[in-house]
This record gives structure tokens, C-alpha cells and sequence, in this order.
């Protein structure tokens, strides 16, 4: 791979989301967008997004819009038109607050009308009562080991920080021309319309550089997500990732090898006409998570079944222990440092501090 | 490409639809498309193979010069206005008066480490100019003192632009090319047509 960062860095930063924990709350989502983006022409961005699966996505249908690899050559992509991404919309308060109407008229959405939003079509899911199912999936910038963004950049914009593996944008050298938006096969970079460049999730390195885990990590209430670098073997991200292996890449045939992993969903069996669990009937279709994680979906599966089955007969489990997370800061250590006991200095964006969350 | 004098306002040689234009010599200049192979992104050579770029073959060019400025008058049709990103899908139209920096830059790649090319650059979506610095494709660097003046009218599937800088710095240079973006045929950075000679500017 060439040299602008398309091999695997010296270290690797990872994060781990457990899908049978993660309830859909949005609290990383928010997270992030209070954090990071809320100065103009990044209305509609929300690097961190959680969306019901089966089901569409952000921005919709983001799926089949291309880019990654195969056979490492370059894939063409398409960029989502905006409405595709749907947010960033202007709504009526003023009326609804301040005109007297707040009785008669309701809040809604001012001028063209949303076809799409980042959570459009939350808790739809798929199948048939009483066997219809749905989970939820947080996405974000993957910070892949062969980033298609880096690549693609032909100003040499993006780069791999070798210390960590982060995927970041000189945004001084970045003039918007958005092939590296084409080519994410993830649809995680947004082109701010004010500013004529794009943006992505910088996985919070301001924090990271302090010990302290990114702002989705330390937010979540569900302890959902673990944080770390992926070969610290003391590190719950080494243990789910590599020793483990029941911890997944998203769409691992779009070449990129992301960073970020799953542990896939594992729902209450199917319901029979005498209404009893038929165990062995996964609820969830084994080959539809397989469409989502590869061919290491079954393996991972058998896993955690295994351990489950082993605790509820009364023996250990250091993988069920691990995902009980029965201590939160085990989950990034040793990013636990407290970002309320930092002082803060501002970013030259003029961003607020680092330190919510 | 002859540029001849008009005493006339910088204001008035800036707007287009200025009558005086009209004693400029008009000038058609053939562009031809970059090519794709020897983008410097990998993804950029792998995905546009085969693709049309240089939607546009011709400009009809003219010039004329006050006691502080010389101006080029582009004319081309186009039969979609961008002036901005719209909903994402298109990037704005722009266009770029070329002149060679150091040495004899080569066109086709827009320069080279060695030989640049200083462009005074026009985009629809921004009203003032840019003075860049090329050395090879997408590789623009704003210059240090920025002077270019623009404007530019889209009207009946046409643009009228005017680019405008200091005529001793574009006298200095001596020689002149052009080049243009097509927003809505994806062409940005390295993706564009240009004008494949060298032209000898002649002032007076
Ligand atoms: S997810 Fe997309 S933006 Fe992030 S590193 Fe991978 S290819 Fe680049
Ligand atoms: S904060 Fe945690 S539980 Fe809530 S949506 Fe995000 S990952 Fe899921």
C-alpha cells in the first residue's frame, strides 16, 4: 500500500459496541453533535449516528452508494445528495413559542418537507409478529486500516496518525472536492456547505491525548461501548476483538478493515404456534447478519452461546465478564482519566471544550 | 492572444456586457480534456477510466488592459448554471486564466514540482478571485498576494466571465492558457479541459 498511511500503524485505537446492550438512546449521538458539531454547515452532521436495523440507514441506503475496495482496487462511490442525509432543519419555534398559536399550531419542520432524517425509520425492524425483530446500530468514522478516504485525496489532505491510527483531515490543504466522501464506502464524512470542506469524526484525539475516552464511549449509559487499543492485550477491545473474536467489523468485504466492532445481536428464539421458544430458531437471521459482519458471524455466535451456557450452569466466564463490564472505566482503560478534572484550552475552530461528557 | 487598451474604469472593463468589449479581438480557443491516468489519487485513476472529462471544448476569449489592469473576457456554453454545490451532487463551475510561473510548466498536468503555474481563478461560487500557485494537478496553493479580481453572469445557457489582475504581473509573464471546470460533469482538482499551448500574450 502507498505511503500516505494504507498499511497497518505502529498502534491502533478501537472501539467495540455490543448490540445486544446498545437500547437506541442516542446519548452518543448527542454526545458528539454537542461536542463537535454545532457551529455552522454542520446543522445535519452527526458523526456518531444510531440507527434501527433492518432498516435503510443514514444517509439512506448509504449501502449501495459504493466506494471501499475489491480485490484492493478502488471502488467507484457516489456522495449522497443532501436530502439523503436528511437534518439540519429549520423548525417553526418562534411561531409555536412566541406568536400565541402554541394551542393551534404544532412544530414542524419550516419550508421543503424532511424525506429522510438520521433516525428516520427507528424501531421498524423486519419479520412477523410475534416474531418481528429490530436492533440498533451506532455508527462512526471506522478509522480503518486501509482508509479509501486517504487514498483517494488527491491533495494528500487526509493521513493515519501513526501513534494511534486516527484518520485525519489537514483541513488547511483541504479544498472540498469530496473524493474522499466517494470513496468511504461507510458514508461517515459530511461536506460542510458553509465552509467548503469536509468533516468527519476525529475520534475525539484532543481527549485521547489526555487519557481521556471519546465522548460516545464515556456517554453511554447502557456501558455499550468499549474503548482502547486494539493490542493492548490488557485492553477489553484486544479481548472481544483477537482473543475472543466475538467482536466484528461492519461490512468487512468493502475492504477498508474498519476499526470499529460489533458484537452481533443474539434475540430471544423464534416463537412457534404453541407460542414456545424454539431454540436453535435464532429470531434474527443468521444470514442476515452475516450480510452485515462476514463469514466469522457463526463462529462468533457458537462463542457467546457457549460462554452463556456456561455461566447459567454456574461456571466463570472472562468473556461474560467482560461484556457484563461489571466496572465501567475497565471498559477504555486506560483512557479513564476524568475530562472534568482537565482544564480545557480551546480549539483554534473556536470549538467549546473538550471536556463535556 | 492580443489584449488591447481601453481607457476605461476598472468597473467598467469588470462587467461583461460592457459595450466597449466589443472592440476586443475575439479569439476561440480549443480545450482539451486532462487525462485521467496520471491523477495523482489512485481512486481518481481507478474510477474515472474511460469517463468523459472536459465538457467543454471551447472558450471564446478576449482581453484588454487599463493603466492598472488587464482583463480576459470568457465566454462559453453551458447548459447547466452551477453556481454551487446544490444538493450535494455537483460542484460549482470555475475557470482559471493560466500563466507559467517559472520555466515552461507542462499544461497537461497542470505544472510540475519544478515548473509551476499561477492561475488568477474564477469560481461561481464566490465573488472575489483567487491568485493560486500549481505545481502538478490538484496540488493549488493560494499565493501569498492575492489580486484577482472577478465577475460573471450566467445567462441563456451561457457564461459571461471576467478575470482581471495587475497587467505588469501578467505582462512578466509574456504567455497565457486557460482551463475550465464543468461542476456538473463531477470536474474539480485534476478533472478538467484546458487549452494545450501556451499562448504569447501581446499587450499594446
Ligand atoms: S470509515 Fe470512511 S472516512 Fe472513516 S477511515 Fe474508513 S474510509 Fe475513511
Ligand atoms: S449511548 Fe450506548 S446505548 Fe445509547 S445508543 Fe449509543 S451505544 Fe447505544
Amino acid at each position: 500500500m502507498n505511503a500516505k498511511g494504507n498499511a497497518a500503524t505502529q498502534k491502533q485505537a478501537a472501539m467495540v459496541f455490543d448490540l445486544n446492550k446498545c437500547m437506541g438512546c442516542q446519548t452518543c449521538s448527542v454526545a458528539c453533535k454537542t461536542l463537535w458539531t454545532r457551529a455552522e454547515g454542520q446543522e445535519y452532521q452527526w458523526w456518531c449516528t444510531v440507527n434501527t436495523l433492518p432498516g435503510r440507514g443514514h444517509p439512506r441506503d448509504w449501502e449501495s452508494m459504493g466506494g471501499g475496495y475489491a480485490d484492493d482496487v478502488p471502488q467507484a462511490g457516489r456522495r449522497p445528495a443532501r436530502q439523503e442525509w436528511g437534518g439540519g432543519w429549520d423548525f417553526n419555534y418562534d411561531e409555536v413559542l412566541h406568536s400565541g398559536k402554541g394551542q393551534s399550531v404544532h412544530l414542524q419542520v419550516v419550508g421543503e418537507q424532511p424525506e429522510w432524517g438520521p433516525n428516520w425509520d427507528e424501531d421498524q425492524g423486519a419479520g412477523e409478529y410475534p416474531n418481528s425483530y429490530f436492533f440498533y446500530l451506532p455508527r462512526l468514522c471506522n478509522h480503518c486500516t486501509k482508509p479509501a478516504c486517504v487514498e483517494a485525496c488527491p491533495r494528500g489532505a487526509m493521513s493515519k496518525r501513526e501513534e494511534d491510527g486516527i484518520v485525519l483531515r489537514d483541513e488547511s490543504r483541504c479544498r472540498g472536492y469530496q473524493f474522499c466522501l466517494e470513496a468511504c464506502p461507510y458514508k461517515k464524512i459530511y461536506f460542510n456547505f458553509a465552509r467548503e470542506v469536509s468533516e468527519h469524526c476525529i475520534l475525539c484525539y484532543p481527549r485521547l491525548e489526555q487519557n481521556v475516552a471519546p465522548s460516545c464511549v464515556r456517554g453511554c449509559p447502557g456501558r455499550a461501548v468499549w474503548f482502547g487499543l486494539l493490542d493492548d492485550e490488557t485492553s477489553p477491545v484486544h479481548k472481544l476483538v483477537k482473543k475472543w473474536e466475538v467482536a466484528l467489523p461492519l461490512h468487512p468485504e468493502y475492504g477498508t478493515e474498519p476499526n470499529v466492532f460489533y458484537i452481533p445481536p443474539i434475540l430471544p428464539a423464534r416463537l412457534n404456534e404453541a407460542n414456545d421458544f424454539e431454540e436453535g430458531q435464532p429470531r434474527v437471521p443468521t444470514e442476515y447478519l452475516e450480510s452485515l459482519f462476514g463469514p466469522r458471524v457463526r463462529p462468533a455466535l457458537e462463542t457467546l452461546s457457549r460462554e452463556m451456557e456456561s455461566t447459567r450452569s454456574g461456571g466463570k466466564s472472562e468473556l461474560m465478564d467482560t461484556l457484563i463490564a461489571y466496572w465501567w472505566k475497565d471498559m477504555f482503560k486506560p483512557f479513564d482519566q476524568d475530562p472534568g478534572e482537565i482544564e480545557w484550552s480551546r480549539t483554534p475552530g473556536g470549538q467549546p471544550g473538550q471536556g463535556a461528557g | 492572444m492580443e489584449a488591447i487598451k481601453l481607457q476605461l474604469a476598472n468597473r467598467t472593463l469588470l462587467k461583461h456586457s460592457s459595450p466597449q468589449w466589443k472592440r476586443a479581438p475575439l479569439q476561440d480557443v480549443a480545450l482539451q480534456a486532462t487525462d485521467t491516468e496520471t491523477q495523482p489519487s489512485p481512486y481518481v485513476r481507478a474510477v474515472w477510466a474511460g469517463k468523459r472529462v472536459g465538457a467543454v471544448p471551447t472558450i471564446s476569449v478576449q482581453a484588454a488592459y487599463n493603466r492598472q489592469n488587464l482583463f480576459f473576457r470568457l465566454e462559453w456554453p453551458d447548459p447547466t448554471h452551477d453556481a454551487d454545490y446544490g444538493d450535494g451532487l455537483v460542484f460549482p463551475d470555475a475557470a482559471a486564466v493560466l500563466f507559467p510561473g517559472d520555466g515552461d510548466p507542462p499544461l497537461a498536468r497542470m505544472g510540475s514540482p519544478k515548473a509551476g503555474i499561477d492561475a488568477w481563478y474564477w469560481r461561481a461560487n464566490r465573488d472575489e478571485g483567487e491568485s493560486l500557485a500549481f505545481h502538478g494537478f490538484a496540488t493549488e496553493e493560494p499565493q501569498a498576494a492575492q489580486f484577482v479580481v472577478t465577475s460573471a453572469d450566467w445567462e441563456d445557457g451561457r457564461w459571461r466571465v471576467v478575470i482581471g489582475g495587475p497587467v505588469d504581473v501578467a505582462t512578466d509573464h509574456k504567455r497565457v492558457a486557460f482551463a475550465v471546470w464543468e461542476g456538473s460533469n463531477q470536474e474539480r482538482a485534476g478533472l478538467h479541459s484546458y487549452s494545450p499551448q501556451w499562448q504569447e500574450l501581446s499587450i499594446g
